[in-house]
């Protein structure tokens, strides 16, 4: 049972990989229906398919593949021409193949499906009556197959006589046997006929591939064992005496050469990403390296040592990041396989459209992260589909606009630093700004206002709202409106750009920015208050430093000018709900986010620099929290939380010009005082007495007073920011913490810069007064003092407001 | 495969049976206290116990939700039990201590006052939760009584289970 079900999964995994290959095959057969290479390597996948499945006993498929064979049989004899109709039925065959590959994936058995229908169809076609049913002409060459010619000496051909059901055991083990021997020697001979066949021929791309993967396919279905087929050279499938194609027949073995040259092992994925994990821990282990050898460097400066860690740093961090890149490499797949099945689905477009549409597809060997080429297909499918049935007119329009009969659509790919860009370019009607405007504000997705107010930028970003369809009406291509939100959603899932140029007329371009890997990537760490965030640094466009003065509020927005476009602002305090306990520092800084075509300005307190993130999973416990794409582990050991670019655009649309105005409402409360309590006065005291003391002497004032047994209690009490303190008593000798730690400790933060301390003490010393001012003591009371001195004091450190007295 | 692995799985759920069978007269519990109330959780559900440490905030989140904090390189959400409870935040002090609890995939760190004891307790003296409590939602999973003491033993799967 367990071998069976591991011969089955290798011949799914090899059947996808053929059948997938064959779409692309079969478009291209179409238009150069000569093609004998090209026909042969499709017969082969079907005759592939074929026998590995009669001796799987999936009969429904076997049947199938059995008739597709026998037209394409006929094809690659020259004995039918493959006419679109023609094609047409194969492509059925083939999407019903798919079908059933599927069905025995999910259910280990093919049954289920109903092939008739299409059988009949292709055994029309290869009767040879040229009675296709939709055929109007088609030119079936009417000649008997050669039988010579179509029996050939190959194992395949004995295969399919074998009847495999009624063996026993030892019978199959022996006709395996047999078989492997076969092939070794046809290996052999093919070996001798390439060596003899000399230098390569202009090679054509699909084809060694599937051939390779094919000779896997069946070596790993007939030969038990099966080692790698690297070295294993296909066989000779058509060993045709025609010497028509005997010429192309010599010459194919080699330019398969560099297929096979390359060393190929199937790993499993899981595999792959757990490694991918252990690189992650070591990048984070590497991170908290650096920062150790850089507190170290500051603490030991100009020891001997120092230099030797150092190396010893660098090294451990260069390799590191030559493994992440190695190991990201091997989870890297072509784009090309995504690629793939793009002509097929122009061609039936094509078809059902009336239209007459080119693909032209480049940089498909262009290398992205598994995970994201599963991830990229849906949104090209889409963005395709609507080039083909929006962007390029009808050829008759096409015609009378001066343009060439047939669109085309170019499909491209290309590395652009750490990112790829993969670009769809059509030469079609363009993208019409009022006719876009006018849909949305017919279906309701934007206001008059919003109309308006858009530069045609935005205007073209409206395609990518949901609801939003130019089509009057719901076709089976698109209609519905929800297309091109399932790009924008998928794409900014991977947190790509999108980015659309378009001329009326002349054409629209798209262009999606993709990082390459997804698990670890480059963040800009922000700070706000005492919290840090990390933004992916794919999204940030730029950061800028502005003062407050520069935020302007429009219709109840806060927004910024940044050189000539109007970028609107919000505050990542308003998002993440931190509290703003302080503010003094009149700027801001304001990192420039950009997803999609959307731009946004974050405001955050400070810029702490760009590093290097595994991102990790909050659990389940907390994900799916708004905002937060997850979290990851910085160099000091603390988690930081990374910010999820494109719901906190979606947030920011729901906050009101917060930016502005909460700045306000903290200065507010900073200084505007209406009452004499509104004042507030820590004292930290260890002695009871003393606090009692200075209490006794403050609250004639009026104003309100907090208590701290020590540093700590003081440095908690301040940093939960219940309270807003005008000043602080500080007494220097206390447990925990002391005086002038916590003076230390309260200078640190920016907000409390300008914050009153002043020290109660007994200490009467002039180094302890100097000590004192060092640690950022404004003032220096010894007891015992006065109650009327230390008023007078506070009074002038506050600034009291003699009213209130 | 599939066969395979059901006979796995199979033969550990026997195991777990047997280990279950022999222990059944006696729970083992680890104590703690939150505000004035001693509660317990079953010792095999503590992955560890750990002294305060720093955490993060993570916004959006309830009261209790302090944020999450980094154990040995997995961030771990960490829960505020007084709050959970209903008692007002306290600040942390020398007995405070973060219960790191497993069950399945699910791990999260909660913070208590006070560690008690290991607690080996008659499975005949664990009774059901009051009838005014008693019920699907209930966090309570029984009262347990020894040395004049009561005890109210908490279900883990509810404390790790999100409720917002």
């Amino acid at each position: 049972m367990d071998e069976f079900q591991e011969i089955l999964q290798d011949f799914l995994v090899e059947s996808f990989e053929l059948v997938e290959k064959l779409d692309e095959d079969l478009v291209e057969l179409e238009n150069t229906p000569e093609d004998l290479e090209l026909l042969n390597g499709i017969f082969r996948v079907a005759h592939t398919v074929k026998g590995a499945s009669s001796f799987l006993n999936f009969d429904v498929l076997t049947h199938l593949t059995h008739h597709m064979e026998d037209v394409l049989n006929k094809a690659r004899h020259g004995e039918l021409v493959i006419t679109p109709n023609i094609m047409d039925v194969v492509l059925e065959s083939i999407d019903l193949m798919k079908a059933l590959l599927n069905t025995i994936r999910d259910t280990s058995s093919d049954a289920g499906i109903d092939v008739e229908a299409c059988v009949i169809k292709l055994d029309k076609i290869s009767g040879g009556d040229g009675d296709v049913p939709v055929v109007e002409s088609a030119p079936v060459v009417e000649e008997k197959p050669v039988q010579v010619e179509v029996v050939e000496t190959t194992p395949e051909a004995e295969e399919d006589e074998i009847d495999y059901d009624n063996m026993d055991a030892d019978e199959i083990e022996a006709e395996i046997e047999r078989l492997l021997n076969q092939r070794q020697e046809e290996d052999k001979a093919k070996r001798a006929a390439k060596v003899a066949a000399g230098e390569a021929v202009p090679s054509l791309p699909p084809e060694p591939d599937s051939e390779e993967a094919k000779t896997k396919a069946e070596t790993k279905v007939e030969s038990k064992p099966a080692p790698k087929p690297v070295p294993v050279t296909p066989k000779p499938k058509a060993k045709s005496k025609e010497t028509k194609s005997g010429d192309t027949k010599a010459a194919a073995p080699a330019k398969r050469a560099p297929a096979q040259v390359e060393q190929t092992i199937r790993v499993d994925v899981k595999r792959l990403d757990h490694l991918m994990n252990l690189i992650g821990e070591l990048v984070l282990a590497k991170n908290r390296l650096i920062k150790i050898n850089d507190d170290v460097e500051e603490r030991y400066e100009g020891e001997e040592f120092l230099e030797e860690l150092n190396q010893v740093v660098s090294i451990v961090s260069l390799v590191t990041t030559d493994l992440q890149i190695a190991v990201m490499k091997t989870r890297m797949l072509p784009i090309g396989k995504v690629f793939n099945k793009f002509p097929r689905m122009i061609r039936d477009l094509t078809r059902e459209l009336n239209k007459k549409i080119e693909l032209e597809i480049s940089g498909e060997e262009t290398e992205l992260d598994k995970s994201i080429v599963e991830e990229i297909g849906d949104p090209l499918v889409h963005i395709i589909r609507n080039s083909c049935d929006h962007g390029i007119e009808q050829p008759d329009v096409r015609i009378a606009n001066d343009k060439d009969e047939t669109g085309t659509i170019k499909l491209k790919a290309y590395n652009e630093g750490n990112a790829i860009v993969i670009q769809i370019d059509d030469d079609g009607k363009g993208l019409d700004t009022n006719m876009l405007k006018n849909k949305s504000l017919e279906n309701g997705i934007i206001t008059e206002k919003e109309a308006d107010s858009m530069n045609d930028k935005d205007a073209f970003t409206l395609i990518f709202r949901p609801g939003f369809s130019t089509a009057a009406e719901v076709t089976n291509v698109s209609g519905r409106g929800v297309g091109m939100d399932v790009v924008k959603t998928n794409i900014e899932k991977l947190n790509g750009i999108i980015d659309i140029d378009s001329e009326v007329g002349k054409g629209t371009s798209i262009k999606l920015k993709i990082p390459l890997t997804l698990a670890i990537i480059q963040a800009l760490l922000v700070g706000v208050q005492e919290e840090y965030y990390a933004i992916p640094l794919s999204s940030v466009l730029e950061t800028v430093r502005i003062s407050n003065e520069e935020i302007y509020t429009v219709e109840n927005r806060s927004v910024m000018r940044l050189r000539s476009e109007v970028l609107s602002l919000v505050h990542i305090g308003d998002i993440f709900e931190v509290d703003r306990i302080l503010d003094t520092s009149g700027y801001s800084y304001v990192v420039v986010l950009g997803l999609g075509a959307q731009k946004l300005g974050l405001i955050v307190d400070s810029l702490v620099g760009q590093e290097e993130i595994v991102i990790k999973s909050l659990g389940d416990y907390l994900k799916g929290i708004e905002g937060v794409a997850g979290a990851t582990i910085r160099g000091d050991g603390g988690v930081t939380l990374i910010v999820d670019v494109v719901a906190l655009m979606q947030i920011a649309k729901g906050v009101k010009a917060s930016a502005k105005t909460a700045q306000a409402s903290v200065a507010q409360i900073s200084n505007e005082k209406t009452k004499a309590s509104d004042y507030k006065i820590m004292i930290v005291d260890d002695s009871k007495t003393d606090r009692m003391i200075m209490r006794k002497a403050l609250e004639p004032l009026g104003v309100t007073l907090i208590e701290a047994n020590d540093g700590q209690e003081a440095l908690n009490t301040l940093k939960s920011g219940e309270h807003n303190f005008d000043a602080m008593l500080i007494d220097i000798e206390m447990p925990r913490m002391d005086g002038y730690s916590l003076a230390g400790e309260i200078k640190k933060y920016n907000k409390y810069k300008n914050l009153p301390l002043i020290a109660v003490t007994s200490r009467t010393g002039k180094s302890d007064r100097m000590r004192g001012v060092e640690s950022g003591m404004v003032e220096y009371i010894t007891k015992p003092y006065s109650a009327d001195y230390l008023s007078s004091v506070v009074q002038r450190n506050v600034n009291f407001k003699s009213e209130f007295l | 495969m599939s066969d395979k692995l059901k006979q796995i799985i199979n033969k550990q759920s026997e195991q777990q049976d047997v280990g279950l069978d022999q222990s059944e007269d006696i729970v083992q519990l680890v104590g703690f206290i939150i505000g004035e109330e001693e509660y317990a959780v079953p010792i095999l559900t503590i992955q560890e116990i750990i002294k305060p440490i720093s955490w993060t905030r993570v916004p959006q989140t309830p009261q209790y939700v302090l944020g999450v904090f980094n154990l040995r390189g997995s961030v771990i959400p960490l829960i505020d039990l007084r709050v959970k409870f209903g008692l007002a935040s306290k600040n942390h002090n020398d007995e405070t201590r973060f219960f790191v609890l497993k069950q399945g995939d699910e791990v999260a760190g909660f913070v208590i006052d006070r560690l008690t004891a290991a607690i080996r307790i008659k499975k005949s003296d664990i009774g059901p939760p009051p009838d005014t409590i008693a019920s699907e939602d209930s966090m309570i999973e029984g009262v347990g009584k020894q040395d004049g003491r009561i005890l109210t033993i908490l279900k883990v799967n509810k404390l790790l289970a999100r409720d917002f």
